[in-house]
């Protein structure tokens, strides 16, 4: 027979609520982060998945086709991947749903009168002089000190007919079991908060100039839904210094950038550093150092009239910087400046031009000069305008040094050689959520794992020959073996307590079969 | 001080070597009786001590070793894999000796942690990287909480994943030594140490099953015992030419051979279950604690707590992998071997984040050299 619609949810609810389901759901969330280690993942290499595309590296265009239509490419943002998530989460709502019940129906309940002391898998039998009724007071300020719950029940209450005391404890494993699986609403809510209301975005200044945080300004913006145009705080942030210092071995050691925020006209911070690892955080905005480079100031003139002046950011390109300059963007006689710089100048033993360390300790400017139809007026990366052969001139230069004029009267000025450095800008709420979320998380597991739920009972009664006898019995349902070496210790302490209201010592027998467990 | 401490390295590695061979030495004249009781004659105990001793003498030899290397660049000495998997041999050993050994009893399992503690280093010792400084990224006292949960829980779950093949063997030694003796077994529990008594419940009888020792041993086919851990360190080992894969699997045959052997000596398959959940049940929490600090280091220095990173992606999929395990150990039907195949896929997944995201993957993550 066919289910109805009705029937088909809930054999799916119930499915759900399975463990083996979870687990399976687990398996396959394991996989799906296999996939996306060994995948590159666009959010992360956009250059390589581009190059698997095109076929240019990987399986092949044809692969990448497949790839790219099940969210290979992307799978922390893809379809399945957010179905699998939410199948989990709906799979562990149906399991907590009913444990949260079962568990506040147990916390509530008193403990359980307890039969048949003796022949429990802890047991221990004392004999002694003080009344049952004082006895069992004694054992339960030790039962007490375990911070054990305790319910003291009448000789009437109990199947032996004597007195006892029921007590039980370890509600923190299933206590803490919930709290970790809770514990993942509260990171989801963290993980939504960041992404509907977060923003991040990379900027790179020169030393000496300044930017506003607006949008238009960053690159590789990351924008939540509700983290509008307005939301930006417009203040502004001037790169004073740079500092970076360096290894022996060219690493860099430390690189430091120096700050002056402006806020409306006014400076809000002055001084004010950021190193990697030690961020900036303003008016809720958080400013990283990301990455540095050396950024000439070159003039480029036609007799007196200046063209060009600017500093260039240059990017590292194993120990030489290099990057283009724009000079004459119109006209037919365009003009670019391939840059090419060496931050330590030397030769080395077959006399070619090296860079011997990485700090600007000699640094030489290598400039070519292009002149011609270079493309320049279309919307394409500087660096990428049409080279046709040679270009019309070269020169190197110290700082301060200026070129002697090139084709027509051009020439080409190094001014000076400052600093530029990179920064993250983000707005991340949401953390502290995360922060709470992964604490709660961690208590949940290690009381889930070390916790565990036990029950003690002491009877008391005057024996036949005048003495009293007073039975410990303890059972635990977790970590037996742990619990054995509890019990014993609690056996002790019992002991001693009635030793100590009565002259003799109390005799004792302790039977313990925990090694089953 | 850099080259002190490289020679302490190899002198630990050296010493770890022989105090296993001492360890198989003291296994070897050690009788098994009928009732599973272990009893060593006079040179058995004292190959028993000599391999404690040299295991204790290449521990101090070893913490020599890391501590040099601390002094030496000023940073806690977990910058590269090198030393990380000098650390994670250290603890592996550290733990093996005081708490599997010491405090728990299972001499014959000690070897097998120094033979897991050897692999670690020797394939750490492939990665060598002199002394050196960090770089900037690396520098946070959130970093140094971070790697330090991160190997501490690495070498634990090395011991976990020990118990857990040794299980798994040991496991299927007793069942079939019980479907010989014509016993039947209860549904889907621990191992073959619990079989059926008829009422429906379990009853732990493992004594019972064991009829001889030596059976646990004619069990087991040698042959494969010596091939599959053969074949694996010898792929493993393919990247150093002809010699590599000789002498890996070489390794690797002897192991494996060395795990056939020990089979009666071994505790039993319900006793390495339980260790094993022990153990994992230990890391879980530091490891978790790690990703923790990893992901509010990432924030300071990278501003973002998380950014699936291959080595977070593949953090993330241990973690999921060991919770698996630890929710199969609860779940019915799953606990026994299939939790088992859980966590040894756990620990693959972890040897993967560690070694193939490193070293193959390009990440925020890779700096191996």
């Amino acid at each position: 027979m066919i289910p109805g619609p009705w029937e088909t949810v809930v054999i799916a609810w119930r499915r759900l609520q399975r463990m083996s389901t979870a687990l399976i759901l687990l398996f396959s969330l394991a996989i799906a982060s296999v996939v996306a280690t060994f995948i590159p993942q666009e959010p992360l290499v956009p250059e390589t998945v581009a190059q698997w595309r095109t076929g240019a590296a990987g399986p092949g265009s044809d692969v990448a086709r497949v790839l790219d239509g099940a969210g290979m490419f992307d799978v922390f943002a893809s379809w399945w991947f957010a179905t699998l998530t939410a199948l989990l989460l709906i799979s562990l709502t149906g399991c907590l749903l009913p444990r949260y019940r079962a568990f506040i129906r147990t916390v509530r309940r008193q403990p359980v009168a307890g039969r048949n002391l003796t022949r429990l898998s802890n047991t221990t039998t004392l004999t002694t002089h003080a009344d049952p009724n004082a006895a069992l007071t004694a054992v339960d300020a030790v039962l007490a000190r375990r911070r054990l719950r305790r319910r003291r029940l009448a000789a009437e209450e109990t199947a032996s007919g004597h007195a006892q005391i029921a007590a039980e404890g370890g509600h923190w494993r299933e206590g803490g079991n919930l709290l970790f699986h809770t514990a993942f609403y509260v990171l989801l809510i963290g993980v939504a908060v960041a992404q509907l209301f977060g923003f991040t975005g990379q900027i790179n200044v020169v030393e000496g100039t300044t930017f506003t945080d607006t949008r238009i300004v960053y690159g590789n913006i990351r924008a939540g839904r509700w983290f509008g145009i307005d939301d930006h705080r417009g203040f502004q942030v001037r790169l004073d210094d740079f500092d970076v210092t360096y290894h022996g071995s060219g690493v860099p050691d430390d690189f430091i950038s120096t700050v002056t925020i402006l806020d409306e006209g006014e400076v809000a911070r002055e001084g004010s550093t950021i190193r990697v690892n030690h961020p900036l955080r303003y008016d809720g905005m958080k400013l990283f150092q990301l990455r540095f480079g050396m950024a000439p100031r070159v003039i480029v003139r036609a007799g007196d009239t200046v063209l060009f002046d600017d500093s260039v950011m240059l990017g590292d390109n194993g120990g030489v910087w290099t990057g283009t300059a724009k000079v004459k963007t119109s006209g037919p006689d365009q003009i670019a400046l391939d840059l090419a710089l060496l931050p330590d100048f030397g030769l080395d033993a077959r006399g070619r031009p090296i860079s011997r360390s990485p700090s600007a300790d000699n640094p030489v400017l290598f400039a070519d000069l292009w002149v011609g139809d270079l493309g320049l007026e279309r919307p394409i990366d500087a660096s990428r305008f049409i080279r046709d052969g040679e270009p019309v001139a070269g020169v190197s230069l110290v700082p301060g040094g200026t070129s002697d004029p090139l084709v027509g009267n051009l020439t080409v000025e190094f001014a000076e050689l400052p600093m530029w450095s990179g920064f993250q800008v983000s707005h991340a709420p949401g953390r502290w959520t995360m922060l709470v979320g992964s604490t709660l998380l961690l208590i949940g597991l290690v009381s889930s794992l070390y916790s565990y739920r036990r029950r003690v009972w002491a009877e008391a009664w005057r024996d036949d020959d005048g003495t009293t006898r007073v039975v410990i019995a303890g059972v635990a349902l977790q970590r037996k073996v742990a619990f054995a070496e509890a019990f014993a210790a609690l056996a002790d302490e019992a002991r001693a307590d009635l030793t100590t209201s009565d002259a003799r010592p109390a005799r004792e027998t302790t039977m313990s079969d925990a090694h089953h467990g | 001080m850099a080259e002190l401490s490289d020679t302490l390295f190899y002198v630990a590695l050296g010493v770890y070597v022989l105090a296993m061979v001492a360890y198989f030495f003291a296994m070897a004249f050690t009788r098994v009786t009928v009732d599973g009781v272990l009893s060593s004659t006079a040179a058995g105990t004292r190959a028993g001590r000599v391999g404690t001793v040299l295991a204790l003498f290449g521990l101090t030899t070893h913490l020599g070793s890391s501590v040099l290397r601390g002094l030496e660049t000023g940073r806690i000495p977990l910058g590269n894999m090198f030393e990380y998997s000098s650390v994670i041999a250290l603890l592996a050993v550290a733990g093996g000796l005081f708490v599997v050994q010491a405090r728990w009893g299972h001499v014959h399992l000690m070897g097998f942690v120094l033979a897991g503690a050897t692999l670690m280093m020797g394939s750490g010792w492939l990665l060598f990287v002199p002394a050196g400084p960090l770089v900037p990224a690396l520098e946070s006292y959130w970093f140094n909480i971070h790697v330090t949960a991160m190997v501490g829980s690495a070498a634990i779950f090395m011991l976990a994943f020990l118990a857990t093949a040794l299980y798994l063997a040991r496991d299927t030694a007793e069942r079939r030594v019980a479907a010989r003796s014509g016993q039947r077994f209860g549904a889907g529990t621990v191992g073959a140490a619990s079989v059926d008594v008829g009422d429906g419940r379990d009853a732990v009888t493992a004594d019972s099953v064991v009829a001889s020792p030596l059976e646990l041993r004619r069990a087991l086919s040698p042959g494969w015992f010596v091939a599959l851990p053969a074949i694996l360190l010898g792929l493993y080992g393919s990247q150093g030419g002809a010699r590599g894969v000789v002498g890996a699997a070489a390794v690797g045959g002897a192991l494996g051979g060395w795990a056939w052997y020990a089979m009666p000596h071994l505790p039993s398959a319900g006793e390495l279950d339980t260790l094993a959940y022990r153990i994992t049940a230990f890391a879980m929490p530091i490891y978790t604690f790690g990703v923790i600090c990893g992901a509010i280091w990432a924030e300071e220095a990278w501003g973002r707590y998380w950014g699936w990173d291959p080595k977070e992606t593949g953090a993330f999929f241990t973690w999921v992998l060991y919770a698996a395990y630890l929710h199969a150990r609860a779940t019915y039907g799953w606990r026994g071997r299939r939790a088992a195949w859980v966590g040894i896929t756990a620990y693959v997944a972890l040897l993967v984040t560690y070694f193939v995201v490193n070293l193959v993957v390009v990440g925020l993550h890779s700096y191996a050299t």
